[in-house]
């Protein structure tokens, strides 16, 4: 029986919003879908090399006022960083992360190099589109 | 098919993932990492103490085809059982 397809298109590049598509990522390793995750226009910046890593470079997208109460609450439940979802995803199933080229070049990043060492390739538009439409599950987040 | 409590406490699992104090998804990531290392027919036991969790397994194991066994509460955590 072959897996399920998800297509995961990140438009984000919040805090808030990452981590909650690396805990819907989780779900779906969890349950054996083949993951192709396109990260579009705000997320690109996230992805880069020196930011990945480091989510005091991120804002929220609801509730910024509340930042430290959220990441407060994030601590108090050992919720690990957004990175590792994604790093622990890829280790755990099959994922596939491409970066939009626009998206990287408007946020200073050129070449693969530039992004966090679990990025894969970077794409055109024409791609991700042609994954959606393959796809079981389409989420754009 | 579920066992009665008092079956399901005189098990001896082949595999005990304690997962207390890691937030959803955790836990089922856990699990599905463990039932990779064990062989059918053994039998898992994981402990948690998300309430999700305690929803999602179960229902996660039968769409995989593993048996579900049944959970133990205890105080403040449970315990879930699983048979590949």
């Amino acid at each position: 029986m072959e897996n399920k397809k998800l297509c995961m298109a990140l438009f984000t590049g919040s805090l808030d919003k990452l981590t909650a598509a690396g805990v819907v990522l989780s779900g779906a390793i969890a349950d054996d879908y083949e993951v192709d995750i396109f990260v579009l226009l705000q997320g690109a910046r996230a992805f880069l090399k020196n930011i990945a890593d480091n989510p005091d470079k991120l804002y929220l997208a609801e509730n910024q006022p509340l930042r430290k109460e959220f990441e407060q609450g994030l601590k108090k439940n050992n919720v690990q960083p957004w990175i590792e979802f994604f790093r622990q995803a890829k280790q755990m199933g099959n994922v596939k992360i491409h970066i939009c080229g626009l998206a990287g070049k408007i946020w200073g990043g050129e070449k693969i190099d530039d992004f966090v060492e679990i990025a894969d390739d970077i794409v055109g538009i024409n791609e991700y589109i042609t994954k959606a439409q393959e796809a079981d599950l389409h989420l754009f987040i | 098919m579920a066992l009665t409590p008092e079956e399901l406490k005189n098990i001896q699992a082949d595999k005990v993932v304690d997962a207390r104090g890691t937030a959803c998804p955790g836990p089922l990531l856990a699990a599905k990492k463990a039932i990779g290392e064990i062989d059918k027919g053994q039998i898992m036991e994981i402990l948690s103490s998300d309430e999700g969790t305690k929803r999602d397994v179960p229902k996660w194991a039968q769409k995989k085809g593993y048996e579900y066994l049944g959970t133990i509460e205890e105080d403040g955590y449970f315990r879930i059982f699983l048979k590949k």
